[in-house]
């Protein structure tokens, strides 16, 4: 069937929910309003008041109180309407969520989704467009997913609101409206496993996000210029499929990691360091990072897409591995 | 109120329970034998026996950092608490949460945050269960006067309110956040019974050096509460006896204040009440301190001959 990624996830949400009644919604404006972008439309019609709830502003309860709704038989999948709002709520999903159960021993799983919408979308300023997945790696406890496709956002959100673990669910608001034909069958994905998205020999492009699709743009050009890219996504951030990684790795010898998280202490500044440490003597050159300026991103649209990588500065960066 | 020797011997029983399992930790601590930060709450324990000899079965409990006893109240095991407060791998955590995550989710308890705060939410999803699920239970949720300043407790109470979750809030205002008093931080004079009214709920103050005044005002909300008239606010007032954890001299504070207070006992008056009333004899005291004792000592002994977790098993419990 022929989706947008926004109603790919909206489907998830709903087939899980006719699926298993354990599952309940909550988050600001997910209810009669169908979520900022209109992902849970028709939710609370067919789903019913107790189990689609609008809250308050107030994100650290939404937050908290998924984690009391999971401990006890709920199946939470809660809202935090723009990524950039999980900091609001961080020492809930820092402390809380990814350290529950290890202090309080295996009678206790937590089997909750906190689902948010990242990233830059022209003019929303420094902080409605963050991406911000790699704080949340450097957490144990936590799972973290950040689709790039229609069909990857489905079966994960699937995947993850079936797990007992916590699931930081990333979507791109980029995203939302592209198009895709998905399987009408029912299907997961399990976390901690890639995708090639393209397989090519001469470079590993691991990109994240709405830069999949900009590594993809960017992998068109260079297939032109004699320059052969595979791309990876990792799908999941957290666990982080090496084995996958590390195959392209040996077999192409470069590798650029490409994220919309601004450069310091970024994704790629952890993948490059776990990529050196474990397969240096695969590599032909240093692994190379393209990633947003280290700003706040700006309001300006000509300032915004300057801070912020596009396929140009992908495949610039591959060039220049190759002079 | 009229009080059963049933109930005001169970109070008294529980109260006991609390004072000697306090004594111990402070006497273990005092030894060397408990790693990290222990905060006693001994002179503090009308606050839990009073509320939960409230309690039914399938409730949920949010517990403090203060009273670490009154997990056994709920049916955990000494020998379980003792094994974690000792880090050793008899305990629920295996020795990775410590005295303060000291927590059975078969006895309904949720688990705690030493992030003050930020669990009190965890109460309020719990109740979201109950309403979902239908039925009566509640949850009750402590906290101290300190933590009653933090946005999330805000946050948690104005949702369970909006939403009418079956929450008993529970602060104990032992006057005290670690050094600053009660009255430096908070602009009101009952912190937490204050401002229910700002959220529409029920807000009561109770002696809370008093376990029958807990115990009435407990009883009068959480009827309420099990009826589904939404959450509601029990303010007990106490005092820290000792400092804010052990080893502060607490040289910030007025001893001379500290010993008025200090002399409010509310094991002291329980027992006292009840001997007066004839309703227990200086031998059942006796026995049941005896007892009570001859349980720690094994359940102290327990722990420590339990083994240490091994460092391989470092990742256990990290993901379900």
């Amino acid at each position: 069937m022929l989706v947008t990624y926004g109603q790919a996830i909206g489907d998830a949400m709903k087939e899980e929910m006719r699926r298993d009644e354990a599952v309940v919604l909550f988050g600001e404006d997910v209810a009669e309003f169908g979520n900022i972008f209109g992902l849970t439309r028709g939710m609370v019609e067919e789903f019913g008041k107790q189990r689609v709830r609008n809250t308050p502003i107030s994100e650290t309860a939404i937050v908290g109180s998924a984690i009391g709704a999971a401990v006890t038989g709920l199946r939470p999948c809660a809202e935090l309407m723009y990524s950039d709002f999980t900091m609001v709520a961080f020492s809930e999903l820092f402390h809380c969520c990814g350290k529950w159960r290890y202090m309080h021993g295996p009678e206790y799983k937590l089997p909750l989704v906190i689902r948010s919408a990242m990233g830059s979308s022209f003019g929303a300023g420094a902080e409605h467009s963050n991406c911000v997945e790699s704080l949340f790696m450097h957490a144990p406890g936590l799972i973290i997913a950040s689709p790039s496709t229609a069909y990857d956002a489905k079966g994960l959100l699937k995947e993850a609101i079936r797990s007992d673990n916590p699931v930081l669910f990333f979507e791109h608001k980029q995203l939302y409206q592209v198009k895709e034909e998905i399987p009408d069958e029912e299907y997961t994905i399990p976390f901690g496993v890639a995708d090639v998205k393209r397989r090519g020999t001469d470079v590993t492009i691991i990109a994240v996000g709405l830069m999949v699709r900009r590594a993809l743009e960017a992998a068109e050009k260079l297939k032109e210029e004699g320059i052969d890219a595979e791309v990876i996504d990792p799908r999941t951030l957290a666990p982080f499929d090496k084995d996958t990684v590390f195959e392209s790795i040996r077999k192409t010898h470069r590798v650029l990691v490409a994220e919309e998280s601004n450069k310091t202490a970024g994704i790629g500044a952890e993948l490059a360091a776990l990529i050196q440490e474990e397969q240096y003597d695969e590599l032909d050159g240093p692994v190379v990072r393209v990633a947003a300026l280290d700003v706040p991103i700006p309001y300006n649209i000509a300032l915004e897409r300057f801070a912020i990588p596009d396929a140009e500065d992908i495949a610039s960066a591959v060039r220049a591995m190759f002079a | 109120m009229a009080y059963t020797k049933e109930l005001s011997r169970k109070l008294y029983r529980d109260l006991l329970m609390l004072r000697l399992f306090e004594k111990r930790l402070i006497d273990l601590y005092a030894a060397g034998k408990i790693p990290g930060h222990i905060h006693s709450g001994i002179g503090e324990e009308a606050a839990f026996a009073g509320t939960l000899a409230t309690k039914k079965e399938g409730d949920y409990f949010k517990m403090s950092h203060r009273d670490i006893g009154a997990s056994s109240l709920l049916g955990v095991s000494l020998e379980t608490m003792f094994a974690e407060i000792l880090g050793k791998t008899a305990g629920n955590s295996g020795g990775r949460g410590g005295i303060n995550h000291i927590s059975e989710l078969s006895r309904g308890m949720l688990g705690f945050s030493g992030t003050l705060g930020c669990d009190i939410a965890v109460a309020a999803g719990a109740g979201l269960t109950i309403q979902n699920r239908g039925g009566d239970n509640i949850v009750y949720v402590y906290f101290g006067d300190g933590t009653t300043s933090r946005g999330p407790v805000h946050e948690a109470i104005n949702l369970a309110a909006a939403w009418k979750l079956p929450v008993l809030f529970v602060c104990e205002n032992n006057q005290f956040a670690i050094s600053t008093p009660v009255s430096e931080g908070v602009p009101v004079k009952n912190t937490a019974a204050d401002r229910a009214p700002a959220y529409g709920i029920p807000g009561r103050v109770a002696d809370g050096t008093d376990a029958f005044a807990v115990y009435e005002a407990a009883e009068e909300l959480t009827r309420e509460i099990r009826q589904g008239g939404g959450p509601a606010i029990l303010e007990c007032k106490a005092y820290r006896w000792r400092g804010h954890f052990e080893g502060d001299q607490a040289r910030y504070r007025d001893q001379a204040e500290a010993d008025r207070w200090i002399k409010k006992d509310c094991v002291q008056k329980m027992e006292t009440w009840l001997l007066e009333k004839k309703m227990i004899t200086e031998t059942e005291i006796e026995e049941m301190r005896a007892e009570f004792e001859a349980k720690l000592d094994a359940a102290v002994i327990f722990a420590e001959n339990s083994p240490e977790p091994a460092p391989e098993t470092i990742y256990d419990y990290l993901y379900a």
